[in-house]
């Protein structure tokens, strides 16, 4: 009997832990300023991002977002930080296709959070595809010409990204593997370096994110001849996917809102309201198509699972790109 | 003629109440965090950045050029005033600038440094508004080959034009070096030197070192030598330059004017050359050569006007291209991007007042400076009136602040307070820091440049001397080799002839 007694008291007493505390914590939260951990230096597409959703974020709560810039080892410094902090609501990251997908790979067994467990994954911001560009004098106008032209060299033809092990890289690797090509990757000190190299004919072509590159496109100083996206990109209806072009690969790199795990179901349900509704209003909506890329529309479950499926696609191409910082 | 036509399109912008009121604020702060070490202009923008949000683009974009430029020339003034060098710019100020606060000159030091960088900000202003565009070509005309001849020269020249011992020069420049090297490797992702830490895995940062090696180190040697302290409570004479010293500044600032402007077009790395490419110029060529190293006015002058040019030069990139040079314009470019403007060829055209209004705001930020600081050169002299047992808690606590707003990391804390014992070390061997420095910002851009160029030729070195700007910067510093050795070789040879 006592035993019954005593699993009533519980299943109240979770009822009450999920029904009490979730309007006096709901109305506790948030104290004071929240802070928004972005895992890059100030200035990227991450960070850019992340100011715009804590510009909003801070209307909406109407307490301070502070966005605090904490890089370094491919963004799993400021990402273990949030892992390791109190799943209050108050400690939150940026996170994105570097610090939760890539980067646990790449880095090994010194990234010491799960990028699925570890976190409380509330709501997708951004998702932009990559775009290969090329010198708008250059002869290569599509992937077959790519292909033909790669073939034709010693050491296949220069490919540059942003960088080793980032996502570009990554798509460059997976390209030539399904092409059956040879590449030379010429990585660089982010895109701007790399940009400028395409736009000096140095390099050839340039594998690039699209908020990056999108100015350039527009401005004619390089040309686009292929996206990563499903679908072509509402932006730049000109320019074909790699499916069309008979090369199944869909890459998108994204930015998105998580915190600690274990965060309390009514904050991550506020913090998502919020978040979407940040990203829906007409200005948000407008930068972002601006910059190329498109608002999420996910459910923090579906964000969640979403996360796994990249750490899970990501893995195996790290391994095949030779890239390690292990 | 068009340039007037667009420069009056850029005094119409930029000298309406709200732009000039948001250059002014820009300054102001600019100054203020210049002077607090360590506190740089890139963490200062990036926490400003939501606020203009709200702003148009080109009053975003007015007050944040204002914030760097007020940082450069609060920079300098802690260089002169406390050895602080806060970014690699100032490191060369620190040299001559810091000896003549020393020798009772530091209003004159402050002083030329202000109206030195506003002669070459005015200059360079008008560069950019005759041939920006044109410039860019050439900009986009070096390849890594061409850059790594240039940081090559840049090498050979601190270590030729080192005061002291030529090998103790060497050592401190392949020492620096290997510091860069820590890090990441930009070609495979390894990690090299780290030794498992993972601060360590972005590499060394340059204020941690900067502001060790200079600003904490000299911090220990004062506090050794308690008689030397009174140096500084000798009555600090007039602010204002002397005939001579102004004569002397005269073709100093010209010369720096010109390297300035022609290094900061290239994009990364060229203004951080600038400086110390006008120290080394200054060093080997002014009439007062012998005084360099114990406060000649020429190697503040020279570098100052150098930096200063650069940093206005080195819009050109930003504006033309939308490269950002270094991380203050990855920060310009972002706020311009939130506001929906992609800096890049098309942005004159599309931008007009933008562009120009940019242009006449960096003219009118450089006077407003000059406003705002040769007042308070005075109040800022008489810092070095207060007590060390103050003034230098004050310091070591602005340093520590400052150096941990830059990665919100104790890390990067700890690391300085290890390069101040290791540069008071070197002061006590007679090692020094300024070619260490070079050494350390150049050495990663060569290793990355080399790389990039032999990984385009597919390994084959004659890349190096089938471009033809590549080309002739390895003559002109295997010159400057020859010209250095050969007096020593003669020496060598007359001391044999006189043995025998």
């Amino acid at each position: 009997m006592p035993e019954v007694v005593h699993r009533r008291a519980l299943i109240a007493g979770a009822a009450a832990a999920v029904a009490l505390p979730s309007l006096s914590r709901a109305q506790a939260w948030p104290s004071g300023a929240v802070r928004l951990v972005v895992p890059f230096a100030p200035g990227g597409s991450t960070d850019l991002a992340a100011r715009l959703v804590a510009d909003g974020l801070a209307q909406r709560l109407g307490v301070p977002v502070v966005v605090e810039n904490r890089p370094g080892a491919g963004a799993t410094t400021g990402s273990q930080m949030v892992a390791d902090a109190a799943p209050d609501g108050q400690t939150l990251v940026m996170s994105n296709i570097a610090s939760h997908a890539i980067s646990p790979a790449l880095y090994g067994n010194r990234v010491r959070y799960d990028a699925v467990r570890s976190f409380t994954h509330i709501a997708m911001v951004i998702t932009n595809p990559s775009v290969w560009v090329v010198n708008p004098r250059s002869e290569i106008a599509n992937l077959a010409d790519l292909v033909r032209i790669a073939k034709t060299r010693r050491g296949g033809l220069d490919m540059a990204s942003s960088g080793a092990g980032s996502s570009n890289h990554l798509l460059l690797v997976r390209f030539s593997d399904l092409a059956g090509i040879e590449h030379t990757h010429v990585p660089f000190r982010g895109a701007g370096p790399a940009m400028t190299a395409v736009i000096a004919a140095q390099v050839p072509m340039m594998s690039d994110s699209l908020p990056s590159a999108a100015g350039h496109i527009r401005q004619g100083s390089v040309r686009a001849i292929a996206m990563s996206s499903a679908e072509r990109h509402p932006a730049f209806p000109d320019v074909p996917t790699f499916r069309e072009q008979g090369f199944d690969l869909v890459s998108t790199s994204w930015f998105a809102l998580s915190g600690p795990a274990g965060m309390p179901a009514p904050i991550v349900e506020r913090l998502h309201r919020e978040t979407m509704a940040v990203i829906a209003t007409p200005e948000a909506r407008q930068r972002f198509a601006e910059m190329g890329g498109s608002p999420g529309d996910m459910t923090s479950a579906q964000f969640s699972a979403f996360v796994a499926s990249e750490v899970e696609r990501w893995a195996p191409v790290v391994r095949a790109s030779g890239a390690t910082a292990d | 003629m068009d340039l007037f036509a667009n420069l009056y399109l850029g005094f119409s912008v930029a000298l309406s109440f709200e732009n000039l009121s948001f250059a002014l604020l820009g300054a102001f702060i600019g100054t203020a965090i210049g002077v607090l070490p360590g506190i740089g202009p890139v963490a200062t923008i990036s926490l400003l950045l939501p606020i203009t949000f709200g702003m148009s683009a080109t009053t975003a974009i007015i007050m944040l050029a204002g914030i760097y430029y007020g940082a450069q020339y609060g920079g300098s003034t802690t260089s002169i005033l406390l050895n602080l060098p806060g970014e690699v710019s100032s490191v060369v100020t620190t040299l001559e600038g810091y000896k003549m606060a020393r020798k009772g000159r530091a209003g004159a030091a402050l002083t030329i440094a202000a109206v030195g960088s506003f002669f070459a900000g005015t200059i360079s202003t008008l560069l950019v508004a005759a041939s920006g565009p044109l410039l860019t070509s050439v900009a986009l005309s070096f390849g890594p080959a061409d850059y790594f001849s240039l940081m090559l020269l840049g090498l050979i020249i601190s270590a030729v034009l080192a005061q002291g011992s030529i090998v103790k020069a060497i050592a401190m420049v392949v020492l620096g070096v290997a510091l860069g090297l820590v890090g990441t490797d930009v070609q495979t992702g390894q990690q090299r030197f780290t030794f498992g830490v993972p601060e360590l895995s972005d590499g060394i940062g340059f204020v941690a070192v900067a502001m060790g090696m200079f600003g904490i180190a000299e911090i220990i040697l004062n506090l050794e030598r308690p008689e030397s302290r009174s140096v500084l409570t000798n009555k600090v004479d007039s602010l204002w330059l002397t005939r001579e010293e102004f004569k002397r500044s005269i073709a100093p600032v010209l010369r720096g004017t010109a390297i300035g402007s022609t290094l900061g077009i290239l994009p990364g790395g060229g203004a951080s050359l600038a400086a110390f490419g006008s120290y080394m110029m200054e060093s080997k060529v002014s009439k007062f050569r012998h005084e360099f190293g114990t406060g000649a006015i020429e190697g503040v002058a020279g570098p100052e006007a150098a930096n200063n040019a650069a940093a206005q030069t080195s819009f050109i990139p930003l504006l033309t291209l939308g490269i950002p040079a270094n991380a203050v314009m990855a920060l310009m470019v972002g706020a311009l991007i939130i506001q929906g403007i992609q800096p890049g060829p098309r942005m004159v055209e599309a931008q007009p007042d933008l562009f120009w209004g940019l242009i006449a705001s960096m003219w009118v930020g450089n006077l407003m400076l000059l406003v705002i600081n040769l007042p308070m050169i005075g109040m800022w002299v008489k810092l070095l009136e207060v007590p060390y047992r103050h003034l230098y808690p004050a310091i070591l606590i602005f340093c520590a602040i400052g150096v941990y707003s830059l990665n919100n990391n104790v890390f990067d804390v700890y690391l300085t307070m290890l390069f101040g014992l290791f540069g008071y070390l070197c002061s006590k061997l007679k090692l020094e820091g300024a070619p260490m420095l070079i050494g350390f910002v150049l050495g990663p851009m060569m290793e990355e440049h080399l790389r990039r160029a032999m990984l385009l030729s597919r390994g084959d070195p004659m890349v190096f001397i089938q471009r033809p700007i590549s080309a002739t910067l390895l003559a002109i510093g295997a010159i400057a080799l020859i010209t250095m050795l050969l007096p020593a070789l003669r020496k060598k040879k007359e001391a044999a002839l006189a043995e025998g």
